[in-house]
């Protein structure tokens, strides 16, 4: 592909040559013509978002896929987080005193969601560590007794896991 | 430049890792040093400001008193405890069955089974019976939880909400009881049914008899009522209403069925029901249904098909779905509502 002097035309060029293929693409995964479009938008307008991708795009196609499909997976970890979440708080709202507002629902549903990214890149102990101190207020001891590592690993675990925070946000 | 942010970011993060450790010997001494670094460097700041920025969301959720809807969340979202392999397996499937499957694995996301040990719960739709230490069983309609207190006196379990159906090993020594904010329901071998709503309780007996305590009702024989086989009473902390017949076969045959048996109900209260058994939320006006009153044996398993049943049965009504998980309920535009 002739990368174009300005990485608007580049994402024109890109759009025009590889819309109508992706949208066909996505929707026999997902079986539905609405939720393609949506998510074929959802791909370009990531790509728009990290303009340095594109200078270095040999495999248009690959790229488009790949991206597509890490989508698909923020997705679906956003509406398990958000169904999960929601079933959840009713349980626990049921006999509170005050509710959250749909406001503070969203924001939080939003902060989760972000947090999930991150976790997502670390191992499944490190996650429960970081879940056990920061949401649970368990101690390093605690932790470690229950996940059977030493105090150092938790220790190991938490730092990794807020190195992450520091990849997933490079601004 | 790239490695330069990665051992900032691994600095700041071994700096607030260090600040939460169990050893607060030297923590005011450490928190100088933080801020010495921090100041040393906008790279320094802007990687802390950013982790701290994070963890404060999640104090936030904490804080709100959402820390376990947080928990339970991610971990769902994350593959709780599993291995990332076993995520890895289930994000793969998904991806190939396309999103419309979501809702069957959904049900699948692990309870965590120290969980089970002190508080017995069951998620939306799904039905669970367990077994007692004492050979009683108590089996969860969906999205219900109790607390288990089991002594040498007596045998106590506290509906927190929804519904359960108890089957009670006899044990002339140790009273069975069921407790809610709105009284007890008191026995000795039995099997009955008690529901948890939002203003009052309901018991349904179907063998034998119980008896029933208001919370606030006087002590001696006056506060309470015996409710026989073949009755439902339904009571809050103050007062009583008078027994209604139900037929005990046709009860059993729902709880089995996972169906909701409604009569003459009114329709909040069913739509409440259905909106226990969702993922999402039914939102409903209540006033303006308060006067419709429903008899219907409704699916629990299918809360959609529940639905449409009754905008079958109440042509009257406008059922709009947003999304799997927000559908609300209204009177249709139609002002037509005389005779109600």
């Amino acid at each position: 592909m002739n990368i174009a002097a300005n990485p608007t035309d580049a994402i024109a060029q890109l759009y025009a040559s590889h819309h109508a293929w992706l949208h066909a693409w996505l929707r026999r995964k997902l079986g539905c013509s609405h939720g393609a479009a949506d998510l074929a938008q959802d791909v370009f307008v990531r790509i728009l978002a990290s303009r340095d991708a594109l200078c270095g795009m040999r495999e248009p196609r690959a790229y488009l896929t790949t991206t597509a499909q890490r989508l698909m997976v923020d997705r679906i970890r956003r509406e398990v987080i958000e169904r999960t979440y929601l079933a959840e708080l009713a349980i626990v709202m049921e006999n509170a005193p005050t509710h959250p507002s749909p406001e503070q629902i969203l924001l939080t549903l939003e902060a989760l969601g972000q947090i999930a990214d991150l976790l997502a890149g670390v191992s499944a102990k490190a996650r429960e560590a970081f879940l056990l101190h920061y949401l649970e207020e368990r101690s390093h001891a605690e932790i470690a007794a229950q996940l059977q590592v030493s105090t150092r690993m938790v220790h190991k675990y938490l730092v990794q896991c807020l190195v992450q925070c520091a990849a997933a946000r490079p601004d | 430049m790239q490695a330069g942010a990665d051992s900032v970011a691994a600095q700041a993060a071994e700096w607030i890792v260090r600040l939460s450790a169990d050893d607060a010997g030297e923590q005011a001494e450490l928190a100088q040093h933080f801020a010495a670094w921090r100041a040393a460097d906008p790279r320094h700041e802007a990687a802390a400001g950013r982790m701290e920025a994070m963890l404060g969301e999640l104090q936030a959720v904490r804080r709100s008193g959402a820390a376990r809807p947080a928990g339970r969340a991610l971990r769902a979202a994350l593959g709780g405890k599993g291995r990332s392999g076993a995520r890895r397996g289930v994000a793969l499937a998904l991806l190939l069955a396309g999103l419309s499957f979501l809702p069957a694995w959904f049900g699948l996301a692990g309870q965590e089974p120290g969980y089970w040990l002190t508080d017995l719960r069951s998620a939306a739709g799904e039905w669970s019976t367990t077994r007692l230490a004492d050979g009683s069983t108590i089996a969860l309609a969906g999205l219900s939880a109790v607390n288990l207190a089991f002594d040498g006196k007596t045998r106590r379990v506290e509906l927190v909400q929804g519904e359960i159906l108890v089957d009670v090993a006899h044990d002339a020594t140790r009273p069975f009881i069921v407790a809610t904010e709105h009284g007890s329901v008191r026995a000795l071998g039995t099997r009955f049914t008690v529901r948890r709503e939002a203003g009052a309780t309901v018991v349904t007996m179907l063998a034998s008899r119980v008896e029933v305590r208001p919370a606030e009702a006087a002590a001696g024989s006056a506060g309470a009522l015996v409710v026989q086989a073949g009755e439902s009473v339904r009571f809050n902390a103050d007062r009583l209403l008078p027994p209604e017949s139900v037929d005990p076969p046709s009860v059993d045959r729902a709880w089995a069925q996972r169906q909701f048996v409604a009569q003459e109900m009114p329709l909040p209260d069913v739509l409440d029901e259905l909106d226990r058994q969702r993922p999402g939320r039914i939102v409903f006006d209540r006033a303006a249904l308060a006067g419709l009153k429903v008899t219907a044996v409704l699916p629990l398993t299918d809360t959609d098909r529940a639905l449409q049943l009754l905008v079958n049965n109440f042509p009257e009504l406008s059922i709009r779905s947003y999304s799997p998980y927000l559908v609300t309920v209204d009177m249709a535009k139609s002002p037509k509502t005389t005779g109600r």
